[in-house]
Protein backbone atom coordinates (compact mmCIF):
# COMPACT_ATOMS: atom_id res chain seq x y z
CA UNK A 1 0.00 0.00 0.00
CA UNK A 2 1.25 3.46 -0.92
CA UNK A 3 0.18 6.45 1.15
CA UNK A 4 0.30 8.88 -1.76
CA UNK A 5 -2.35 6.88 -3.60
CA UNK A 6 -4.60 6.65 -0.54
CA UNK A 7 -4.13 10.39 -0.12
CA UNK A 8 -5.05 10.92 -3.80
CA UNK A 9 -8.41 9.20 -3.31
CA UNK A 10 -9.05 11.11 -0.09
CA UNK A 11 -8.23 14.35 -1.91
CA UNK A 12 -10.57 13.41 -4.75
CA UNK A 13 -13.35 12.82 -2.21
CA UNK A 14 -12.65 16.06 -0.37
CA UNK A 15 -12.80 18.03 -3.63
CA UNK A 16 -16.10 16.32 -4.38
CA UNK A 17 -17.41 17.12 -0.87
CA UNK A 18 -16.43 20.77 -1.32
CA UNK A 19 -18.48 21.09 -4.51
CA UNK A 20 -21.49 18.92 -3.68
CA UNK A 21 -24.46 20.36 -1.81
CA UNK A 22 -25.83 16.81 -1.51
CA UNK A 23 -22.81 15.71 0.44
CA UNK A 24 -22.88 18.83 2.59
CA UNK A 25 -26.51 18.20 3.45
CA UNK A 26 -25.71 14.56 4.31
CA UNK A 27 -23.12 15.80 6.77
CA UNK A 28 -24.99 18.69 8.37
CA UNK A 29 -28.56 19.21 7.20
CA UNK A 30 -30.04 15.76 7.88
CA UNK A 31 -28.42 15.33 11.31
CA UNK A 32 -29.73 18.77 12.21
CA UNK A 33 -33.26 17.85 11.11
CA UNK A 34 -33.10 14.57 13.06
CA UNK A 35 -32.02 16.41 16.15
CA UNK A 36 -34.75 19.00 15.80
CA UNK A 37 -37.55 16.52 15.20
CA UNK A 38 -36.64 13.81 17.70
CA UNK A 39 -35.05 16.17 20.16
CA UNK A 40 -38.20 18.28 20.44
CA UNK A 41 -40.39 15.16 20.55
CA UNK A 42 -38.39 13.58 23.36
CA UNK A 43 -38.20 16.92 25.12
CA UNK A 44 -42.00 16.90 25.23
CA UNK A 45 -42.12 13.26 26.41
CA UNK A 46 -39.54 14.09 29.05
CA UNK A 47 -41.70 16.90 30.41
CA UNK A 48 -44.86 14.77 30.27
CA UNK A 49 -43.25 11.93 32.21
CA UNK A 50 -42.14 14.31 34.91
CA UNK A 51 -38.49 13.96 33.92
CA UNK A 52 -38.02 10.69 35.80
CA UNK A 53 -35.82 9.18 33.13
CA UNK A 54 -33.62 11.28 30.96
CA UNK A 55 -35.39 10.40 27.71
CA UNK A 56 -33.92 13.42 25.99
CA UNK A 57 -30.34 12.29 26.63
CA UNK A 58 -31.20 8.72 25.55
CA UNK A 59 -32.75 9.83 22.28
CA UNK A 60 -30.14 12.47 21.50
CA UNK A 61 -27.37 9.94 22.23
CA UNK A 62 -29.09 7.46 19.95
CA UNK A 63 -29.23 9.97 17.10
CA UNK A 64 -25.68 11.19 17.54
CA UNK A 65 -24.12 7.73 17.91
CA UNK A 66 -26.14 6.24 15.08
CA UNK A 67 -24.51 8.89 12.90
CA UNK A 68 -21.12 7.20 13.39
CA UNK A 69 -22.46 3.87 12.15
CA UNK A 70 -24.40 5.48 9.32
CA UNK A 71 -21.54 7.67 8.07
CA UNK A 72 -19.04 4.80 8.16
CA UNK A 73 -21.20 2.57 5.96
CA UNK A 74 -22.38 5.44 3.78
CA UNK A 75 -18.88 6.65 2.91
CA UNK A 76 -17.93 3.15 1.77
CA UNK A 77 -20.99 2.92 -0.49
CA UNK A 78 -20.48 6.45 -1.76
CA UNK A 79 -16.83 5.64 -2.54
CA UNK A 80 -18.11 3.30 -5.22
CA UNK A 81 -21.32 5.09 -6.21
CA UNK A 82 -19.60 8.42 -6.77
CA UNK A 83 -17.20 6.78 -9.23
CA UNK A 84 -20.10 5.01 -10.96
CA UNK A 85 -22.13 8.22 -11.30
CA UNK A 86 -19.08 10.01 -12.69
CA UNK A 87 -18.05 7.04 -14.86
CA UNK A 88 -14.61 7.50 -13.34
CA UNK A 89 -13.74 3.88 -12.54
CA UNK A 90 -11.62 3.54 -15.67
CA UNK A 91 -9.57 6.62 -14.84
CA UNK A 92 -8.86 5.23 -11.37
CA UNK A 93 -7.98 1.68 -12.31
CA UNK A 94 -5.67 2.48 -15.20
CA UNK A 95 -3.42 4.07 -12.60
CA UNK A 96 -1.26 2.01 -10.20
CA UNK A 97 -4.06 2.30 -7.60
CA UNK A 98 -4.67 -0.99 -5.78
CA UNK A 99 -8.08 -2.16 -4.69
CA UNK A 100 -7.16 -2.14 -0.98
CA UNK A 101 -5.74 1.38 -1.24
CA UNK A 102 -9.06 2.51 -2.64
CA UNK A 103 -10.89 0.75 0.20
CA UNK A 104 -8.55 2.23 2.83
CA UNK A 105 -9.35 5.71 1.56
CA UNK A 106 -13.08 4.99 2.01
CA UNK A 107 -12.43 3.86 5.58
CA UNK A 108 -10.55 7.04 6.32
CA UNK A 109 -13.36 9.12 4.82
CA UNK A 110 -15.84 7.23 7.00
CA UNK A 111 -13.86 8.02 10.16
CA UNK A 112 -13.28 11.66 9.20
CA UNK A 113 -16.82 12.45 8.13
CA UNK A 114 -18.29 10.37 10.98
CA UNK A 115 -16.23 12.41 13.45
CA UNK A 116 -17.30 15.63 11.74
CA UNK A 117 -21.00 14.77 11.85
CA UNK A 118 -20.68 13.49 15.44
CA UNK A 119 -19.02 16.68 16.64
CA UNK A 120 -21.51 18.84 14.76
CA UNK A 121 -24.52 16.94 16.15
CA UNK A 122 -23.06 16.90 19.67
CA UNK A 123 -22.54 20.65 19.48
CA UNK A 124 -26.10 21.19 18.26
CA UNK A 125 -27.43 18.99 21.08
CA UNK A 126 -25.63 21.09 23.67
CA UNK A 127 -26.77 24.31 22.04
CA UNK A 128 -30.44 23.40 21.56
CA UNK A 129 -31.17 21.05 24.45
CA UNK A 130 -28.29 21.57 26.90
CA UNK A 131 -27.72 17.83 26.50
CA UNK A 132 -24.13 16.67 26.52
CA UNK A 133 -23.38 13.25 24.99
CA UNK A 134 -19.87 13.49 26.40
CA UNK A 135 -21.52 12.56 29.72
CA UNK A 136 -20.52 9.00 28.81
CA UNK A 137 -16.87 9.92 29.39
CA UNK A 138 -14.20 7.55 28.16
CA UNK A 139 -16.74 4.80 27.47
CA UNK A 140 -17.54 6.81 24.36
CA UNK A 141 -14.35 5.56 22.73
CA UNK A 142 -15.01 1.78 22.77
CA UNK A 143 -18.62 2.33 21.71
CA UNK A 144 -17.54 4.57 18.87
CA UNK A 145 -15.05 1.91 17.76
CA UNK A 146 -17.79 -0.73 17.74
CA UNK A 147 -20.13 1.47 15.70
CA UNK A 148 -17.36 2.28 13.27
CA UNK A 149 -16.56 -1.42 12.75
CA UNK A 150 -20.26 -2.21 12.27
CA UNK A 151 -20.57 0.62 9.76
CA UNK A 152 -17.60 -0.75 7.84
CA UNK A 153 -18.86 -4.31 7.46
CA UNK A 154 -22.39 -3.19 6.58
CA UNK A 155 -20.86 -0.76 4.06
CA UNK A 156 -18.73 -3.52 2.51
CA UNK A 157 -21.74 -5.82 2.23
CA UNK A 158 -23.87 -3.16 0.52
CA UNK A 159 -20.96 -2.24 -1.76
CA UNK A 160 -20.55 -5.90 -2.72
CA UNK A 161 -24.20 -5.91 -3.80
CA UNK A 162 -23.65 -2.65 -5.70
CA UNK A 163 -20.68 -4.25 -7.45
CA UNK A 164 -22.86 -7.15 -8.46
CA UNK A 165 -25.88 -5.18 -9.70
CA UNK A 166 -24.47 -1.69 -10.39
CA UNK A 167 -26.06 1.66 -9.68
CA UNK A 168 -29.58 0.36 -10.36
CA UNK A 169 -29.67 -0.85 -6.75
CA UNK A 170 -28.07 2.31 -5.36
CA UNK A 171 -31.00 2.97 -3.05
CA UNK A 172 -29.57 0.23 -0.80
CA UNK A 173 -26.84 2.67 0.22
CA UNK A 174 -29.45 4.85 1.97
CA UNK A 175 -32.07 2.33 2.93
CA UNK A 176 -30.25 -0.82 4.04
CA UNK A 177 -28.65 0.58 7.22
CA UNK A 178 -32.17 1.31 8.48
CA UNK A 179 -32.93 -2.42 8.31
CA UNK A 180 -30.48 -2.74 11.21
CA UNK A 181 -31.94 0.19 13.17
CA UNK A 182 -35.01 -1.48 14.77
CA UNK A 183 -32.92 -4.44 15.95
CA UNK A 184 -30.12 -2.24 17.22
CA UNK A 185 -32.41 -0.96 20.00
CA UNK A 186 -31.23 2.60 19.56
CA UNK A 187 -33.99 4.22 21.63
CA UNK A 188 -35.42 1.30 23.63
CA UNK A 189 -34.05 -1.77 25.47
CA UNK A 190 -33.62 -5.08 23.64
CA UNK A 191 -35.90 -6.70 26.26
CA UNK A 192 -38.81 -4.59 24.98
CA UNK A 193 -38.58 -6.26 21.55
CA UNK A 194 -40.64 -9.36 20.65
CA UNK A 195 -38.70 -12.58 21.07
CA UNK A 196 -37.92 -13.09 17.38
CA UNK A 197 -36.59 -9.54 17.15
CA UNK A 198 -34.52 -10.09 20.31
CA UNK A 199 -32.97 -13.14 18.62
CA UNK A 200 -31.94 -10.97 15.69
CA UNK A 201 -30.66 -8.23 18.02
CA UNK A 202 -28.35 -10.70 19.80
CA UNK A 203 -26.43 -11.18 16.54
CA UNK A 204 -26.03 -7.45 15.92
CA UNK A 205 -23.04 -5.73 17.53
CA UNK A 206 -24.87 -2.38 17.37
CA UNK A 207 -27.51 -3.59 19.86
CA UNK A 208 -24.77 -4.15 22.48
CA UNK A 209 -23.55 -0.58 21.97
CA UNK A 210 -26.89 1.08 22.66
CA UNK A 211 -27.70 -1.33 25.50
CA UNK A 212 -24.28 -0.64 26.99
CA UNK A 213 -24.75 3.11 26.70
CA UNK A 214 -28.03 2.98 28.56
CA UNK A 215 -26.34 0.86 31.25
CA UNK A 216 -23.57 3.43 31.62
CA UNK A 217 -26.13 6.17 31.93
CA UNK A 218 -28.18 4.29 34.50
CA UNK A 219 -25.54 2.59 36.62
CA UNK A 220 -22.24 4.12 35.54
CA UNK A 221 -21.02 0.58 34.80
CA UNK A 222 -19.26 -0.33 31.56
CA UNK A 223 -20.14 -3.90 30.55
CA UNK A 224 -16.80 -5.32 29.37
CA UNK A 225 -18.19 -8.77 28.58
CA UNK A 226 -20.80 -7.38 26.21
CA UNK A 227 -18.24 -5.07 24.67
CA UNK A 228 -15.88 -7.97 23.94
CA UNK A 229 -18.68 -10.09 22.50
CA UNK A 230 -19.77 -7.22 20.21
CA UNK A 231 -16.13 -6.74 19.18
CA UNK A 232 -15.85 -10.43 18.34
CA UNK A 233 -19.04 -10.32 16.26
CA UNK A 234 -17.79 -7.23 14.45
CA UNK A 235 -14.43 -8.87 13.68
CA UNK A 236 -16.13 -11.98 12.26
CA UNK A 237 -18.58 -9.97 10.15
CA UNK A 238 -15.86 -7.61 8.97
CA UNK A 239 -13.63 -10.49 7.88
CA UNK A 240 -16.54 -12.07 5.96
CA UNK A 241 -17.47 -8.72 4.40
CA UNK A 242 -13.89 -8.12 3.28
CA UNK A 243 -13.74 -11.54 1.63
CA UNK A 244 -17.09 -10.85 -0.05
CA UNK A 245 -16.07 -7.47 -1.41
CA UNK A 246 -12.77 -8.85 -2.74
CA UNK A 247 -14.63 -11.57 -4.61
CA UNK A 248 -17.14 -9.03 -5.87
CA UNK A 249 -14.37 -6.86 -7.28
CA UNK A 250 -12.77 -9.88 -8.97
CA UNK A 251 -16.15 -10.51 -10.55
CA UNK A 252 -16.31 -6.89 -11.71
CA UNK A 253 -12.96 -7.37 -13.44
CA UNK A 254 -14.21 -10.58 -15.00
CA UNK A 255 -17.29 -8.88 -16.47
CA UNK A 256 -15.64 -5.53 -17.15
CA UNK A 257 -15.69 -2.37 -15.06
CA UNK A 258 -17.80 -0.52 -17.63
CA UNK A 259 -20.63 -3.05 -17.17
CA UNK A 260 -21.24 -1.45 -13.75
CA UNK A 261 -22.36 1.88 -15.22
CA UNK B 1 16.26 -4.55 -33.72
CA UNK B 2 13.35 -2.67 -32.13
CA UNK B 3 12.14 -4.38 -29.02
CA UNK B 4 8.56 -5.28 -28.22
CA UNK B 5 7.00 -3.08 -25.55
CA UNK B 6 3.65 -4.84 -25.49
CA UNK B 7 3.27 -8.53 -26.30
CA UNK B 8 -0.14 -10.13 -26.46
CA UNK B 9 -0.23 -13.92 -26.72
CA UNK B 10 -3.31 -15.98 -27.59
CA UNK B 11 -5.67 -13.60 -25.84
CA UNK B 12 -9.22 -14.88 -25.42
CA UNK B 13 -12.21 -13.27 -23.73
CA UNK B 14 -15.50 -15.06 -23.44
CA UNK B 15 -18.71 -13.74 -21.91
CA UNK B 16 -20.71 -16.89 -21.31
CA UNK B 17 -20.95 -18.58 -24.70
CA UNK B 18 -20.09 -15.42 -26.63
CA UNK B 19 -16.45 -15.05 -27.64
CA UNK B 20 -15.62 -11.34 -27.81
CA UNK B 21 -11.89 -11.82 -28.46
CA UNK B 22 -10.73 -15.02 -30.05
CA UNK B 23 -7.10 -16.04 -29.68
CA UNK B 24 -5.37 -12.86 -30.80
CA UNK B 25 -1.60 -12.41 -30.79
CA UNK B 26 0.21 -9.18 -31.59
CA UNK B 27 2.90 -6.83 -30.37
CA UNK B 28 3.60 -3.13 -30.17
CA UNK B 29 7.20 -2.07 -30.74
CA UNK B 30 9.16 0.64 -28.98
CA UNK B 31 8.33 4.06 -30.43
CA UNK B 32 5.71 2.64 -32.76
CA UNK B 33 2.23 4.05 -33.35
CA UNK B 34 0.01 1.06 -33.98
CA UNK B 35 -3.47 1.59 -35.37
CA UNK B 36 -6.03 -0.72 -33.87
CA UNK B 37 -9.05 -0.74 -36.14
CA UNK B 38 -12.26 -2.57 -36.57
CA UNK B 39 -15.99 -1.97 -36.88
CA UNK B 40 -18.21 -1.47 -33.83
CA UNK B 41 -18.49 -4.68 -31.82
CA UNK B 42 -15.35 -6.16 -33.38
CA UNK B 43 -13.59 -6.65 -30.03
CA UNK B 44 -11.42 -3.49 -29.94
CA UNK B 45 -12.76 -2.11 -26.68
CA UNK B 46 -12.66 -5.52 -25.02
CA UNK B 47 -9.02 -5.91 -26.05
CA UNK B 48 -8.12 -2.41 -24.84
CA UNK B 49 -9.83 -3.05 -21.51
CA UNK B 50 -7.79 -6.22 -21.09
CA UNK B 51 -4.61 -4.32 -22.01
CA UNK B 52 -5.47 -1.80 -19.29
CA UNK B 53 -6.17 -4.46 -16.67
CA UNK B 54 -9.84 -3.45 -16.46
CA UNK B 55 -11.04 -6.82 -17.67
CA UNK B 56 -9.65 -10.25 -16.82
CA UNK B 57 -8.86 -12.34 -19.91
CA UNK B 58 -10.36 -15.82 -20.13
CA UNK B 59 -6.97 -17.07 -21.30
CA UNK B 60 -3.77 -15.80 -22.85
CA UNK B 61 -1.18 -13.36 -21.60
CA UNK B 62 -0.33 -9.67 -21.83
CA UNK B 63 3.27 -8.61 -21.31
CA UNK B 64 4.59 -5.08 -20.94
CA UNK B 65 8.38 -4.75 -21.17
CA UNK B 66 8.45 -8.55 -20.99
CA UNK B 67 6.59 -8.59 -17.64
CA UNK B 68 3.18 -10.08 -17.07
CA UNK B 69 0.44 -7.48 -16.50
CA UNK B 70 -1.29 -9.52 -13.80
CA UNK B 71 1.87 -10.01 -11.74
CA UNK B 72 3.43 -6.54 -12.20
CA UNK B 73 0.32 -4.39 -12.54
CA UNK B 74 1.46 -1.63 -10.17
CA UNK B 75 4.85 -1.05 -11.87
CA UNK B 76 3.40 -1.35 -15.36
CA UNK B 77 0.53 1.08 -14.72
CA UNK B 78 3.01 3.76 -13.63
CA UNK B 79 4.31 3.82 -17.22
CA UNK B 80 0.99 3.65 -19.08
CA UNK B 81 -1.84 6.03 -19.67
CA UNK B 82 -5.07 6.04 -21.60
CA UNK B 83 -7.35 8.60 -23.13
CA UNK B 84 -10.76 8.07 -24.60
CA UNK B 85 -13.43 10.46 -25.69
CA UNK B 86 -15.86 8.09 -24.06
CA UNK B 87 -14.54 8.19 -20.50
CA UNK B 88 -15.41 10.91 -18.03
CA UNK B 89 -13.60 12.67 -15.27
CA UNK B 90 -15.46 13.51 -12.03
CA UNK B 91 -18.14 15.99 -13.00
CA UNK B 92 -18.01 18.39 -10.03
CA UNK B 93 -14.24 18.64 -9.85
CA UNK B 94 -12.41 21.42 -11.65
CA UNK B 95 -9.82 20.66 -14.33
CA UNK B 96 -7.05 21.60 -11.90
CA UNK B 97 -8.46 19.43 -9.11
CA UNK B 98 -8.68 16.46 -11.46
CA UNK B 99 -5.10 16.86 -12.60
CA UNK B 100 -3.96 17.38 -9.00
CA UNK B 101 -5.46 14.26 -7.45
CA UNK B 102 -4.36 12.16 -10.44
CA UNK B 103 -0.82 13.51 -10.07
CA UNK B 104 -0.82 12.08 -6.52
CA UNK B 105 -2.01 8.72 -7.84
CA UNK B 106 1.00 8.63 -10.17
CA UNK B 107 3.28 10.06 -7.48
CA UNK B 108 4.62 12.75 -9.80
CA UNK B 109 7.53 14.41 -8.05
CA UNK B 110 7.16 18.02 -9.21
CA UNK B 111 3.40 18.11 -9.51
CA UNK B 112 2.92 21.85 -9.97
CA UNK B 113 5.56 22.05 -12.70
CA UNK B 114 4.13 19.08 -14.63
CA UNK B 115 0.57 20.41 -14.43
CA UNK B 116 1.76 23.86 -15.56
CA UNK B 117 3.52 22.28 -18.55
CA UNK B 118 0.37 20.44 -19.60
CA UNK B 119 -1.78 23.53 -19.04
CA UNK B 120 0.48 25.42 -21.42
CA UNK B 121 0.70 22.67 -24.05
CA UNK B 122 -3.03 22.00 -24.17
CA UNK B 123 -4.03 25.64 -23.62
CA UNK B 124 -6.05 24.80 -20.51
CA UNK B 125 -5.46 28.04 -18.63
CA UNK B 126 -8.88 29.61 -19.38
CA UNK B 127 -10.72 26.48 -18.23
CA UNK B 128 -8.47 25.41 -15.36
CA UNK B 129 -10.92 26.45 -12.64
CA UNK B 130 -14.02 25.30 -14.50
CA UNK B 131 -15.67 22.07 -13.42
CA UNK B 132 -15.66 19.20 -15.92
CA UNK B 133 -19.43 19.52 -16.23
CA UNK B 134 -19.05 23.05 -17.60
CA UNK B 135 -16.71 22.09 -20.44
CA UNK B 136 -17.58 21.68 -24.09
CA UNK B 137 -16.92 18.30 -25.74
CA UNK B 138 -13.78 19.67 -27.37
CA UNK B 139 -12.43 21.12 -24.12
CA UNK B 140 -13.15 17.84 -22.35
CA UNK B 141 -11.16 15.94 -24.98
CA UNK B 142 -8.22 18.29 -24.50
CA UNK B 143 -8.35 17.73 -20.74
CA UNK B 144 -8.51 13.97 -21.30
CA UNK B 145 -5.44 14.04 -23.50
CA UNK B 146 -3.59 16.27 -21.02
CA UNK B 147 -4.46 13.72 -18.33
CA UNK B 148 -3.04 10.96 -20.53
CA UNK B 149 0.34 12.72 -20.65
CA UNK B 150 0.37 13.56 -16.91
CA UNK B 151 2.71 10.73 -15.88
CA UNK B 152 4.96 11.10 -18.97
CA UNK B 153 3.96 7.60 -20.07
CA UNK B 154 6.09 5.17 -22.05
CA UNK B 155 2.98 3.60 -23.49
CA UNK B 156 -0.21 5.37 -24.49
CA UNK B 157 -3.52 3.83 -25.43
CA UNK B 158 -5.59 6.39 -27.27
CA UNK B 159 -9.19 5.57 -28.10
CA UNK B 160 -10.44 8.10 -30.65
CA UNK B 161 -8.47 10.89 -28.99
CA UNK B 162 -9.39 13.61 -31.47
CA UNK B 163 -13.10 12.85 -31.84
CA UNK B 164 -15.24 15.97 -31.22
CA UNK B 165 -12.28 18.31 -31.67
CA UNK B 166 -12.25 21.19 -34.15
CA UNK B 167 -10.01 20.36 -37.14
CA UNK B 168 -7.31 22.86 -36.16
CA UNK B 169 -7.19 21.55 -32.57
CA UNK B 170 -7.20 17.94 -33.84
CA UNK B 171 -4.22 18.73 -36.06
CA UNK B 172 -2.45 20.40 -33.14
CA UNK B 173 -3.08 17.34 -30.95
CA UNK B 174 -1.87 14.95 -33.67
CA UNK B 175 1.29 16.97 -34.09
CA UNK B 176 1.81 16.96 -30.35
CA UNK B 177 1.36 13.17 -30.18
CA UNK B 178 3.88 12.79 -33.02
CA UNK B 179 6.41 15.09 -31.40
CA UNK B 180 6.10 13.43 -27.98
CA UNK B 181 6.53 10.04 -29.62
CA UNK B 182 9.71 11.26 -31.31
CA UNK B 183 11.07 12.99 -28.19
CA UNK B 184 10.43 10.18 -25.72
CA UNK B 185 10.11 7.15 -27.98
CA UNK B 186 6.61 6.47 -26.68
CA UNK B 187 4.72 3.45 -28.01
CA UNK B 188 1.15 4.24 -28.91
CA UNK B 189 -1.87 2.05 -29.58
CA UNK B 190 -4.31 4.19 -31.46
CA UNK B 191 -7.93 3.71 -32.45
CA UNK B 192 -9.91 6.10 -34.61
CA UNK B 193 -12.71 6.14 -37.11
CA UNK B 194 -10.93 8.90 -39.00
CA UNK B 195 -8.94 6.88 -41.55
CA UNK B 196 -6.93 9.78 -42.89
CA UNK B 197 -5.78 10.42 -39.31
CA UNK B 198 -4.80 6.77 -38.94
CA UNK B 199 -2.92 6.84 -42.26
CA UNK B 200 -1.11 9.97 -41.15
CA UNK B 201 -0.10 8.72 -37.72
CA UNK B 202 0.24 4.95 -37.77
CA UNK B 203 3.15 2.91 -39.11
CA UNK B 204 1.25 -0.31 -38.79
CA UNK B 205 -2.35 -1.34 -38.49
CA UNK B 206 -4.07 -4.26 -36.88
CA UNK B 207 -7.57 -4.84 -38.18
CA UNK B 208 -9.85 -6.83 -35.93
CA UNK B 209 -13.28 -8.20 -36.77
CA UNK B 210 -15.49 -10.70 -34.96
CA UNK B 211 -12.83 -10.89 -32.25
CA UNK B 212 -10.08 -12.04 -34.63
CA UNK B 213 -7.17 -10.25 -36.22
CA UNK B 214 -7.73 -10.30 -39.95
CA UNK B 215 -4.87 -8.02 -40.98
CA UNK B 216 -1.61 -6.78 -39.52
CA UNK B 217 0.25 -4.62 -42.01
CA UNK B 218 1.31 -1.12 -43.08
CA UNK B 219 -1.60 1.21 -44.00
CA UNK B 220 -0.44 1.50 -47.62
CA UNK B 221 -0.31 -2.30 -48.02
CA UNK B 222 -3.82 -2.67 -46.62
CA UNK B 223 -5.13 -0.05 -49.04
CA UNK B 224 -3.32 -1.80 -51.92
CA UNK B 225 -5.11 -5.03 -51.10
CA UNK B 226 -8.32 -3.42 -52.35
CA UNK B 227 -8.52 -4.09 -56.10
CA UNK B 228 -11.04 -1.42 -56.99
CA UNK B 229 -10.36 2.23 -57.71
CA UNK B 230 -13.05 4.89 -57.65
CA UNK B 231 -13.76 6.50 -61.00
CA UNK B 232 -15.76 9.62 -60.41
CA UNK B 233 -17.51 11.28 -63.35
CA UNK B 234 -19.46 14.48 -63.78
CA UNK B 235 -21.95 14.30 -66.64
CA UNK B 236 -24.30 16.95 -67.97
CA UNK B 237 -26.80 14.60 -69.68
CA UNK B 238 -25.67 10.96 -70.03
CA UNK B 239 -26.08 9.86 -66.44
CA UNK B 240 -29.01 7.55 -67.18
CA UNK B 241 -27.12 5.95 -70.08
CA UNK B 242 -24.08 5.40 -67.90
CA UNK B 243 -26.20 3.90 -65.14
CA UNK B 244 -27.59 1.34 -67.63
CA UNK B 245 -24.11 0.61 -68.91
CA UNK B 246 -22.82 -0.03 -65.40
CA UNK B 247 -25.72 -2.33 -64.64
CA UNK B 248 -24.99 -4.34 -67.79
CA UNK B 249 -21.32 -4.58 -66.88
CA UNK B 250 -22.17 -5.53 -63.26
CA UNK B 251 -20.19 -2.58 -61.92
CA UNK B 252 -20.86 -1.18 -58.48
CA UNK B 253 -21.70 2.50 -58.54
CA UNK B 254 -23.20 5.27 -56.48
CA UNK B 255 -24.95 8.39 -57.74
CA UNK B 256 -24.53 11.79 -56.08
CA UNK B 257 -27.15 14.36 -57.04
CA UNK B 258 -28.21 14.63 -60.68
CA UNK B 259 -24.84 14.77 -62.39
CA UNK B 260 -22.25 12.85 -60.44
CA UNK B 261 -21.49 9.14 -60.27
CA UNK B 262 -18.77 7.08 -58.58
CA UNK B 263 -17.99 3.69 -60.09
CA UNK B 264 -15.78 0.99 -58.61
CA UNK B 265 -13.47 -0.31 -61.33
CA UNK B 266 -10.55 -2.71 -61.09
CA UNK B 267 -7.34 -0.72 -61.50
CA UNK B 268 -6.19 -2.86 -64.46
CA UNK B 269 -9.58 -2.37 -66.21
CA UNK B 270 -9.74 1.40 -65.98
CA UNK B 271 -8.34 1.99 -69.50
CA UNK B 272 -10.78 -0.50 -71.01
CA UNK B 273 -13.67 1.04 -69.05
CA UNK B 274 -12.91 4.52 -70.37
CA UNK B 275 -12.57 3.17 -73.94
CA UNK B 276 -16.01 1.54 -73.56
CA UNK B 277 -17.50 4.85 -72.46
CA UNK B 278 -16.19 6.47 -75.63
CA UNK B 279 -17.56 3.62 -77.76
CA UNK B 280 -20.95 4.00 -76.05
CA UNK B 281 -20.77 7.73 -76.77
CA UNK B 282 -21.16 8.55 -73.10
CA UNK B 283 -19.77 12.03 -72.70
CA UNK B 284 -18.47 13.21 -69.35
CA UNK B 285 -17.37 16.68 -68.37
CA UNK B 286 -15.01 15.89 -65.53
CA UNK B 287 -13.22 12.76 -64.36
CA UNK B 288 -11.19 11.86 -61.27
CA UNK B 289 -9.65 8.51 -60.40
CA UNK B 290 -8.98 7.78 -56.75
CA UNK B 291 -6.73 4.94 -55.72
CA UNK B 292 -8.16 2.70 -52.98
CA UNK B 293 -7.60 4.16 -49.51
CA UNK B 294 -7.50 2.77 -45.99
CA UNK B 295 -11.10 3.87 -45.69
CA UNK B 296 -12.02 1.56 -48.59
CA UNK B 297 -10.21 -1.24 -46.86
CA UNK B 298 -12.05 -0.48 -43.62
CA UNK B 299 -15.44 -0.39 -45.36
CA UNK B 300 -14.81 -3.61 -47.26
CA UNK B 301 -13.58 -5.50 -44.22
CA UNK B 302 -16.36 -4.16 -42.03
CA UNK B 303 -18.97 -5.25 -44.56
CA UNK B 304 -17.65 -8.80 -44.37
CA UNK B 305 -19.10 -8.96 -40.87
CA UNK B 306 -22.56 -8.05 -42.17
Amino acid sequence: MKLHRIYAIILRNLYSFKHSYDKMSDAFYWPLLDLLLWGLTSSYINQSSGGQTNILLLVISGIVFWLIFWRAQYEICMGLLDELWNKNMINLFITPLKFWEWVTAWLFMGVAKGAMSFLFASGVAILLYQTNVFTYGFTLIPYMLLLLLSGWWVGFLITSILMRFGSKVQTLAWSMPWVFAPFSAIYYPVSSLPQWAQNVAHFLPTSYVFEGMREVLKTGHFNTQNFLFALLLNCIYLALALITIRFSFARVLKNGITKLY
Amino acid sequence: MTKNIIEVHNLVKKFGTFTAVNDITFDVKEGEILGFLGPNGAGKTTTIQMLLGLLTPTSGSILYFGRDLMSYREEIMETINFSSTYTNLPWYLSVKENLTYLSYLYNIKDRKKRISELVEIFKLDPILKKSIGQLSAGQMTRVNIAKAFLNSPKILLLDEPTASLDPDVATYIREFIQSERERFNISILFTSHNMSEVEELCERIIFINNGEIIANDKPENLAKSIEFSHVELLLEKDLKKLEEFCNKQHLTFRIFGKKQIRIDVREKNIAEFLRNLTEQKIIYDEISIDKPSLEDYFLQMSQKKI
